[in-house]
């Protein structure tokens, strides 16, 4: 249980001192795992940080009344000019698990599997390779609420594979509070949702709720959505007869034409990357929807027919 | 599987003592490992640089002649005295200012402090000096020169006070240099000038008094005597040296570079 009470932040800098985050108010529940969206420079790491304890706030509390994880990332956490195993084992001794740094580096190495570069100095890692043993090291652990920036966003696949894997094995004993850009990971493994806007925390009960009021607010800027805002998906219950399993179909197989004709477009207009890259994930996500959608209608035909006979 | 946190449920917890005390362990390893294995032959070095300076010194010092009557004690212990206790307060201090900086990655684990990492810099490098200093001692009494302090428990003391000096001197520049890098320049350009202010290589008893009224403000100097004092039965000290001023000195630089310490956390945190 995290709870967060009248919680304001900010940075002083040389540009005045706006808040960062304003009146924040959440509880955490115990064994829900949250995902934080948000634009860039919203506060989400901010206010990681600050449930990690790495920070602290101008004015408010936050209780954390269990273990609760540095927050797994890119930046920070590793001492560049020492190698892996130093330190995995200054984290070991610093959690006081002085008698137990075998134990610990046994378990980091295996799930990094960074092989000989264990040994080396981090300076040398990839940015891959660091979040590989950072988050094996957390791992190694047994956190209530692990937190994580970013973590699995440089990893190959394999490497995310594993970081949902493994996370998906702790549900039940932990839960993660989560920034991520890709939406399909954070749909993956969060049930709730947070989303921070102008410094305000809106908490969703399903993590979808926090996307799509994300998705509401910055669709059709013109600056990440030239060509207007990318297909969304519909959001459709469960089908309960093969008709209703068609018409869904038809829906999703209609949202793919257009995620796809939006994304030629896109290619033809030559949109820088990070732009296109909206269109190809809408495009994405409407394939696997209508990939989805055809599987259900065919498990109703199948079923029908056998009634059928 | 590990119950290691500080925060766990059915009173598990780690005291915060028992947190600090890992965080110092785990520092205190980690200071150590990266002080002997970057160079090579850091073992040696260690121990080699501060003495051959030292040599250095006497050897100079020895030629110039000159300002060599010291009252009660004899030239060159009396200066290897004054040279290793300046040095734990120099190196007190300059190891001070990069300590945050180096450690900056860690205070991404909410046990690690910042301060932390000045304390064990600063417990590491006495540690070294100390010994370097226990082999100067062995080194002259086998070179029959009389090196062995007089009184061994008040030197012992005088030099954990000069230890305390360096400490909060470290702290106090530790946060200063952190937050105004112009500290960090200005502290070492003073190395050089202090270490003739400080007595260490000539002999003030001779400086004329109207100067001396000045120079008596460095409390290094006071220090340094007082080690001397303990050093050399009949040594004659400076002229106003105080160990009550001294005090003064080493607590209050230590109490204002907690407080520093403690009014800045965020800030060093997160630079």
């Amino acid at each position: 249980m995290i709870e967060i009470r009248n919680l304001y932040k900010r940075y002083h800098n040389h540009h005045g001192s706006p808040w960062v985050l304003k009146d924040i108010n959440l509880s955490f529940p115990p064994g829900v795992s949250v995902g934080l969206v948000g634009r860039n420079g919203a506060g989400k790491s901010t206010l990681l940080r600050l449930i990690a304890g790495m920070d602290h706030p101008e004015k408010g509390s936050i209780e954390r009344g269990c273990r609760v994880s540095w927050p797994i990332g890119l930046a920070g956490g590793f001492q560049g000019s020492m190698t892996g195993r130093q330190n995995v084992k200054f984290v070991a001794r610093v959690h006081g698990g002085r008698n137990k740094e075998q134990e610990i580096i046994d378990r980091v190495q295996s799930f990094a599997e960074i092989g000989d570069a264990f040994d080396e100095p981090i300076n040398t890692y990839s940015s891959g390779m660091r979040a590989r043993l950072n988050f094996g090291l957390s791992l190694a652990f047994d956190f209530d609420v692990y937190l994580s920036d970013e973590a699995t966003s440089v990893g190959d696949r394999s490497f995310k594979a594993k970081a949902t894997k493994a996370f998906k094995d702790k549900v039940g004993q932990a839960s993660l509070i989560m920034v991520s850009h890709g939406e399909s990971i954070l749909k993956d493994l969060c049930q709730a949702g947070v989303y921070l806007h102008d410094g305000q925390a809106t908490w969703y009960d399903d993590v979808e709720g926090a996307i799509e009021a994300y998705h509401a607010d910055t669709d059709g800027n013109v600056e990440d959505h030239p060509l207007g805002a990318p297909v969304r998906p519909q959001r459709l219950v469960e089908p309960g007869s093969l008709a209703q399993a068609r018409e869904q179909l038809r829906q999703r197989r209609t949202e793919l034409d257009n995620a796809k004709a939006m994304f030629a477009d896109a290619k033809e207009q030559a949109l820088k990357p990070n732009q296109r890259k909206h269109y190809e994930d809408a495009l994405r996500e409407a394939k696997q929807n209508a990939q989805d959608a055809k599987a259900r209608f065919e498990a109703f035909k199948k079923d029908s027919n056998e009634g059928a006979l | 599987m590990f119950q290691i946190f500080s925060r766990g449920p059915h009173g598990t917890e780690r005291s915060p003592w028992q947190v600090t005390r890992s965080v110092w362990y785990a520092m205190f390893m980690r200071e150590a490992i990266s002080r002997t294995m970057t160079d090579r032959m850091g073992w040696f070095w260690m121990i080699a640089e501060p003495m051959i300076f030292t040599l250095i010194m006497v050897g100079i010092r020895g030629f110039i002649r000159g300002d060599r009557l010291i009252v009660g004690a004899e030239f060159i212990p009396w200066m290897i005295v004054g040279l290793m206790g300046f040095f734990v307060v120099r190196e007190g201090m300059t190891r001070g200012l990069g300590a945050i900086e180096a450690n900056q990655a860690l205070f991404a684990y909410r046990q690690v402090q910042p301060v932390d990492s000045v304390l064990v810099r600063n417990f590491l490098e006495v540690m070294l000096r100390t010994l370097i200093f226990l082999l100067f001692i062995v080194g002259a009494m086998m070179l029959g020169m009389d090196l062995t302090p007089d009184k061994a428990l008040y030197a012992m003391w005088d030099w954990f006070a000069l230890w305390c000096l360096g400490l909060g001197l470290g702290l106090v520049v530790s946060v200063a240099g952190s937050l105004v890098p112009e500290v960090g320049k200005i502290v070492r350009m003073i190395n050089m000038p202090l270490l003739i202010l400080s007595g260490v290589i000539f002999p003030l008893n001779n400086l004329p008094h109207w100067l001396l009224e000045y120079v008596m403000y460095n409390p290094i100097l006071h220090g340094l005597e007082l080690l001397r004092a303990s050093f050399f039965e009949g040594y004659k000290v400076v002229h106003g040296t105080s160990a009550l001023y001294y005090w003064w000195w080493a607590l209050g630089t230590m109490a204002l570079g907690l407080l520093m310490h403690m009014r800045f956390r965020d800030r060093l945190k997160a630079k």
